[in-house]
């Protein structure tokens, strides 16, 4: 790998104090009033000059946010005050370059290890400040085979035939209440679009973060994936310090058609104060291929499922969901397979680690369609449980409507074992390495499938969070 | 999905015991001393417009228990089975073991199952693990006995006698 790459994994685990991820809200361009009613939508509308239809869309789905429950089950979600919430903060205006994004800014994202140089070596650089997208750049290469990465909201003004033909298809308004709040007030998200055939060999790459203290940061990303073509979408995220409690409910929709593949990664390390509440699906057709990545590492309550709906022959779905609980966290994570056509496979792989009274909970489904004939599905999960306050549960649904199909399903629970720490120990390890290596070497499996600088971040930030676990 | 309207059945459990689940229902196995092992098993069959709905729950109260769980199902015609099942272990229940199988065979195209094993772990030094299964008979096994001049009904009632049959 690169310098740039070393540099910024250098720079970028939370080995920093907290205090220095910390910025003032001083100097926004638009600040929304605390609060949502009809007339926050509307002035949020407003400002970007939308069409009149994803207005329609907005105010919906805000009546169908007033009429739904929280859900019943998962995590506790009681601390969060909507009343005093903001839902749109507008940092800066849109630079062309780098050079242009104001100082303030570029420390921020000094802070966060985004290298400059980076640029360069990566397909594009996205990076979320707040509720818009401020800097971006995509290779001119790509920008030829026509393949389009603009923020959301920039993808509504120049393309709203193709938002408009897909926004809200997969995961409808209602699909749950924080869909419902997403779709009424997003801001931001990214907007990609692949052509038919195209290949896009290097990862595209987005970073999200929350600055203002108690903003909502709703974003809204749409993936369409053409015909046979393939990407790999890497979206990062790191949050400063603050200290009330703020909230992230994004929704990600991805369609990919006959015979694409899109990949999509997320490394989520949130602040341990935020609420992050995701509603994530792909809708995969005839021999199309969707895989999700998903490590979860902070945040203090985490409730995500990315899914897949198999609507094509043939169609595969495959899940590697990581995540690490610790002190005061619940990371209620998991993956959803709905297979409505034949010949359809689902694989999902999930492994967690709880520490230091951290919760964390596997939370699935399959759901096999009397149509949906010569279907596999495998979901494997593995906890990994490191001391007597912290719990473990896995939740897993599997509804089977015909028989021509294959259904596996297995869970395991299991501490750091005497017997490993003892033959490290005995080889002059000390108990702390020894445990980080077990560690390591847990979630070594999911991690490889990371691209290489993320691979070697997740390295560090294990060892960083499992410091002083050694009771 | 629907809450369960069966009622609660619980069953406490103070010495080694090996318990077969007879009829479908809500069952909760408490294990209440230290030290103790028990055996569950379950076969249950389900034939026309059936549902069938097993509910277990086990529960881990002590330190060093041990638990070995099989539920094994039959779905034939336009049967539904419904398998739930779920190991709880309380905090400062140190060494538990805990395991449990769910095994479901689906005769028919038109049958159905839903299959929910949970754990709840709240204790760090333990071993559990659940594993459940969906699937049909495997073709090559009715081939095997078809082609030794078995007819195919008589070859899937073979099977099927042998999958519900308690294995040691």
């Amino acid at each position: 790998m690169t310098n740039s790459n070393i540099k910024k994994t250098n720079s970028k685990p939370s080995g920093l104090s907290s205090t220095e991820f910390s910025f003032s809200t001083a100097g926004y361009k638009h600040i929304t009033k605390p609060g949502l009613t009809e007339g926050t939508i509307r002035e949020i509308s407003a400002i970007k000059n939308e069409p009149k239809w994803m207005l329609d869309i907005r105010l919906r789905a805000f009546r169908q946010y007033q009429l739904l429950n929280t859900p019943p089950w998962g995590a506790d979600l009681s601390g969060i005050d909507f009343d005093n919430l903001r839902y749109f903060l507008k940092a800066s205006d849109e630079k062309l370059s780098w050079d242009d994004v104001p100082p303030e800014v570029k420390e921020t994202f000094d802070r966060l290890g985004i290298p400059e140089a980076e640029r360069d070596v990566l397909a594009g650089v996205k990076a979320q400040y707040d509720s818009e997208v401020v800097y971006g750049s995509l290779k001119s290469v790509w920008e030829k085979d026509g393949v389009i990465f603009l923020s959301m909201d920039e993808g509504l003004e120049k393309y709203p035939d193709l938002v408009k033909e897909y926004f809200g298809k997969v995961i409808a308004s209602n699909d749950n209440k924080y869909a419902a709040l997403n779709t009424a007030v997003w801001s931001g998200g990214s907007f990609v679009y692949i052509p038919k055939g195209v290949e896009v060999k290097m990862p595209l790459q987005t970073y999200f973060r929350i600055n203002a203290e108690l903003s909502g940061q709703f974003e809204r990303s749409l993936i369409i994936v053409e015909e046979g073509a393939k990407v790999h979408y890497v979206e990062g995220c790191t949050a400063p310090n603050f200290s009330s409690t703020s909230l992230h409910s994004a929704v990600v929709e991805i369609f990919v058609k006959p015979g694409a593949t899109c990949q999509y990664t997320t490394i989520q390390n949130w602040y341990k104060n935020i609420y992050n509440l995701v509603t994530k699906r792909a809708y995969v057709e005839t021999e199309g291929k969707m895989i999700w990545t998903d490590f979860n590492m902070g945040s203090k309550v985490t409730m995500k499922y990315p899914g897949y709906i198999l609507a094509g022959k043939g169609a595969v779905g495959e899940t590697l969901s990581m995540a690490l609980a610790g002190e005061g966290q619940h990371q209620d994570t998991g993956s959803k397979a709905v297979h409505l056509a034949p010949y359809t496979s689902s694989n999902i792989v999930s492994k967690s680690i709880s520490k230091s009274g951290g919760r964390s909970s596997y939370r699935g489904l399959v759901k096999i369609a009397p149509d949906a004939h010569h279907c596999k599905s495998s979901v494997i999960c593995d906890a990994l449980i490191l001391d007597p306050e912290s719990r473990t549960d896995t939740y897993p649904t599997n509804i089977i409507e015909n028989n021509q199909v294959e259904m596996q399903h297995e869970a395991t629970v299991s501490k750091v074992g005497d017997d490993q720490l003892f033959y490290l120990m005995s080889r002059g390890i000390n108990e702390e390495k020894a445990k980080k290596m077990i560690v390591n070497g847990f979630i070594a499996d999911l991690v490889k499938k990371l691209p290489m600088e993320y691979a070697l971040e997740m390295n560090r930030l294990i060892d960083h969070e499992m410091e002083g676990s050694v009771g | 999905m629907k809450k369960s309207t069966l009622k609660p059945q619980t069953v406490i459990i103070d010495k080694d015991t090996k318990h077969v689940i007879e009829q479908p229902g809500h069952y909760i196995f408490e294990i209440i001393k230290p030290g103790i092992k028990v055996d569950i098993f379950s076969a249950i069959q389900a034939h026309g417009e059936e549902t069938k709905e097993l509910n277990v729950i086990i529960h881990h109260k002590a330190a060093k228990t041990t638990a070995q769980t099989t539920l094994k199902a039959v779905g034939f015609d336009k049967s539904t089975l419904i398998m739930k099942a779920k190991i709880l272990i309380d905090p400062d229940c140190q060494q538990t073991e805990s395991f449990l199988t769910e095994r479901v065979l689906l005769l028919s195209k038109d049958a159905h199952a839903i299959a929910i094993p949970d754990l709840e772990i709240l204790t760090d030094d333990v071993k559990c693990s659940h594993a459940a299964s969906v699937t049909q008979i495997p073709e090559e096994q009715i081939f095997y006995l078809t082609s030794r001049g078995i007819s195919r009904r008589t070859a899937e009632d073979m099977i099927v006698e042998g999958f519900l049959k308690m294995t040691e």
